[in-house]
């Protein structure tokens, strides 16, 4: 079981320890390097694109791959390999954004109604029954259409779709805790609910926690890809992978590479990091056991 | 006018508009044509060959067909089945000049009062009976018949009455004076049934040139030859088949695997894939259809002659043709009376070359010095999201900062909402003649005023246009309109859209037609 916080050496060398326990498995270290090489384009991405993102040439509009242009132009003449490095930034901050603040608010829901228990567990469980029994993409595709389509409301999406999941599974883990001694020597301490919920029950939340973000994390970027795709999400001209991929089937036969590149990078870097989230979740659980 | 709101639901007029501009032209009129490249014009040499030497069966790749009766028909796949079973009284000739089908003749007295025409002689329905002058009446006053609720309803409103005055001889009287009435005559709908038909739906009982062997519904429809046809030597063909396709890809991909013979609606992007393709000939025109951008001129910013003028010094119209349309179509000069009409396009009045500079200038003594920021509204349908994203970044160099918003077209059109915003797109389908889009678009009162555009000028020009008879006085009013709306109209029209087919080389003498339902396979007949 997790240890209490307390004794625990300094944070950062836990997290270069476990940093190193995840590139000890082949699978995770891969989908780790993905990870951080996707999100250091996406940081470096405004400095190294040789393109704007929507800059358009007419005369050089349908181009095939070549030195001038790494992944060709598309039908409106725009830099693919811009437009996929500058896409790498936007969807990793919507997905990202969303599944942060998705993860926050499920996990104070999730401590809160786990701990509290009674007539209010018992609502939000209910509400949030409710709102899972609904697929992710038509709740999506409901909200989207009462909020309009924009970045903000793909953020917004994300928190309402994602939050339930979150507090679900960390209510899970606060349930088997909270009987737990330490949180009972807590309570007969007369601890704040705070410092209870906080320091007592979260650092056991954490590991399991840390996988659920993982994972939430590589759903949104799928979400947030098909959104685009559907028309409903981000707005053109936005380099939005998805996007990309709905404008550029219009025009397969001719600009093939335009559909391939975005494509590709999504699958790329959901499969990073849905491996990443696996490693973690083998870390945590071999110290779980 | 030509549409017909006071009889629909308003709550319909979005699918109306749907059906009626963006799919549909009411008439296909028949623009420039053009043969297939190796096919040989249809000439003299025709007659020398002996009677009955038909061949051939053209395979159609078209759109399922729903409506049969001719009254409802309105996709291009529904008028091009009906327009082979059944005739009109007058056609459109690649000239766009109204020439003889059913009426072999025709008389215009009493200041354009009156038409008289005189039936072909031999005529037979498909089920033996003759073609008499009462069909053509009974024809006509079901098509105006206010009760049946029928889209050409208002088209005829203007007839005042239809009478056979002989065995082969109808007479219409209008109301008013209509210079455009024997196009009206020739609208998609306006095939010519037995009397009394009660089943049109599913009888196909026309005179055409092809009789209805067998429907299948969603997969074909297949025709023979008319051996009655009252056109020595038409058709040439044995038959067509139609053969329903919902996809695009699917349909080219039959015509590459020699499955179908014909495709004629394809995007763009596939058309130009099937340039290089041996076996199969490719033929684009422009048409009359259009995409219209146009801005809000009775209130800010549009309401200010300088905000209109930086928008369309600041458009570059070439370029949207080449991204958007490929080069296929053709440019646009900011007026519905495009390049298809010769007899009234006019280019005298130069569209100003594109200058950022001084659209940046008159934006900022519009009392805009930091640019203007708006909302662009368009449909995701057809190339009108990328026409979105090109004006973006045109427009962004001359300070004007737009937020593309891509709707879906129930949105779009639902609740007026494309009459109410500031910015929009909207796609005009092909017509066969201007005066219908500045009645409906453009004039202060117009139902379909989306630019909101009121110019006292404009309306005067507009009613002689529409109610002369004198050609040389509506060619000069159609002249002026042009330069006004260069000028000083609200809205950008940046190209034509193109009509596309791709047809197997083995045949000959097809014509593309600016609107596909209207193609005529009468001529078409197997290479030798």
């Amino acid at each position: 079981m997790a240890t209490h916080t307390g004794a625990a050496p300094s944070r950062g060398r836990r997290f270069v320890s476990q940093l190193r326990r995840l590139y000890a498995v082949p699978t995770a270290a891969f989908g780790t390097t993905v990870f951080v090489l996707f999100l250091a384009l996406a940081l470096l991405g405004p400095w190294i694109a040789p393109y704007g993102a929507n800059q358009q040439d007419y005369q050089g509009a349908r181009m095939a791959p070549s030195s001038l242009h790494w992944f060709g132009t598309d039908h409106l003449g725009r830099d693919v390999f811009s437009r996929v490095l500058l896409g790498a930034g936007e969807i990793l901050w919507l997905s990202g954004g969303g599944t942060l603040l998705a993860v926050l608010c499920g996990t104070a829901i999730g401590l809160l109604s786990g701990y509290l228990g009674g007539w209010l567990d018992e609502l939000i469980m209910r509400l949030f029954d409710s709102l899972l029994a609904l697929p992710a993409l038509l709740l999506a595709l409901l909200m989207l259409g009462i909020l309009g389509a924009s970045a903000w409301s793909v953020l917004i999406v994300m928190v309402v779709v994602y939050t339930p999941i979150v507090a679900r599974v960390v209510r899970s883990v606060v349930l088997s805790v909270k009987t737990r001694g330490f949180v009972e020597a807590a309570r007969l301490q007369g601890e704040s609910l705070g410092w209870i919920l906080f320091r007592e029950i979260l650092p056991s939340v954490l590991p399991t926690l840390a996988v659920e973000t993982a994972v939430r994390f590589s759903y949104g970027i799928f979400l947030v890809a098909s959104l685009g795709f559907l028309g409903v999400g981000v707005q053109p001209p936005s380099p939005n992978w998805g996007l990309m991929v709905k404008e550029a089937r219009q025009t397969i036969s001719q600009t093939p590479w335009a559909l391939y590149y975005p494509a590709g990078a999504i699958s790329i870097l959901v499969i990073g990091v849905n491996l990443m989230a696996d490693g973690l979740k083998r870390i945590f659980q071999t110290r779980h056991d | 006018m030509k549409v017909n709101l006071h009889i629909i639901g308003r709550n319909k007029i979005a699918l109306v508009i749907m059906l009626v501009l963006v799919f549909v032209s009411a008439c296909g009129r028949v623009g420039a044509t053009q043969p297939a490249p190796a096919a040989p014009t249809q000439g003299q040499s025709v007659s020398a060959e002996p009677r009955s030497e038909r061949n051939g069966i053209l395979r159609v790749a078209m759109q399922p067909i729903v409506q049969a009766d001719p009254a409802f028909i309105s996709s291009d796949s529904e008028v091009l089945v009906a327009n082979h079973v059944y005739d009109y009284l007058v056609d459109i000739d690649p000239a766009s000049k109204v020439i003889p089908r059913l009426a072999v003749d025709w008389q215009i007295e009493n200041d354009g009062l009156t038409y008289v025409f005189t039936l072909a002689e031999g005529v037979q329905f498909h089920d033996g009976s003759p073609l008499t002058a009462q069909d053509v009446v009974w024809t006509f006053n079901r098509l105006r018949d206010p009760e049946l609720e029928l889209p050409t309803a208002d088209l005829y409103s203007n007839i005042a009455d239809i009478q056979a005055t002989g065995e082969l001889e109808v007479t219409f009287i209008l109301n008013q004076p209509n210079p455009f009435f024997l196009y009206d005559l020739s609208d998609n709908h306006a095939l010519v049934l037995k009397a009394n038909t009660q089943d049109a739906a599913t009888k196909f009982n026309g005179t055409g040139p092809f009789k209805v062997t067998s429907y299948s519904p969603e997969d074909r429809i297949i025709l023979e030859a008319n051996k009655d046809y009252y056109i020595q030597d038409l058709p040439k063909l044995e038959g067509v088949e139609i053969l329903f396709f919902n996809d695009e890809n699917a349909a080219v991909d039959a015509l590459r695997s020699g499955q179908v013979d014909l495709v004629m609606r394809m995007s763009t992007a596939l058309f130009t894939s099937l340039q290089d393709e041996p076996g199969i000939y490719t033929l684009d025109i422009p048409t009359n259809g259009f995409d219209l951008v146009r801005l809000r001129s009775d209130r800010e910013p549009g309401d200010d002659p300088r905000v209109i003028q930086a928008f369309k010094l600041a458009t570059d119209r070439e370029a949207i043709l080449q991204l958007v349309q490929q080069g296929y179509g053709a440019v646009g000069r900011d007026s519905p009376i495009g390049p298809m009409y010769t007899q009234y396009y006019s280019e005298e009045t130069p569209i100003p070359e594109r200058d950022v500079q001084a659209a940046r200038q008159l934006l900022s003594e519009a009392g805009y010095p930091q640019g203007l920021d708006i909302v662009l509204h368009t449909p995701d349908t057809g190339g009108r999201p990328d026409l979105a994203v090109v004006l973006k970044e045109q427009w962004a160099e001359a300070g004007i900062n737009v937020e593309v918003s891509v709707e879906p077209e129930s949105v779009y059109y639902g609740e007026e909402r494309w009459l109410e915003v500031d910015l929009g797109i909207t796609g005009w389908g092909s017509r066969p003649y201007p005066q219908f889009y500045l009645d409906v678009m453009l004039k202060c009162e117009a139902v379909w005023n989306e630019s909101h555009f009121c110019d006292p000028e404009f309306d005067e020009l507009t009613t002689t246009a529409g109610t002369s008879l004198d050609e040389a006085q509506q060619a000069e009013a159609y002249q002026k309109i042009q330069q006004i709306l260069i000028e000083r109209g609200p809205v950008i029209i940046p190209y034509f859209f193109a009509q596309f087919a791709a047809i197997s080389d083995k045949f000959q003498g097809f014509e593309l037609k600016p609107f596909a339902g209207r193609t005529d396979f009468r001529l078409v007949n197997l290479q030798e």
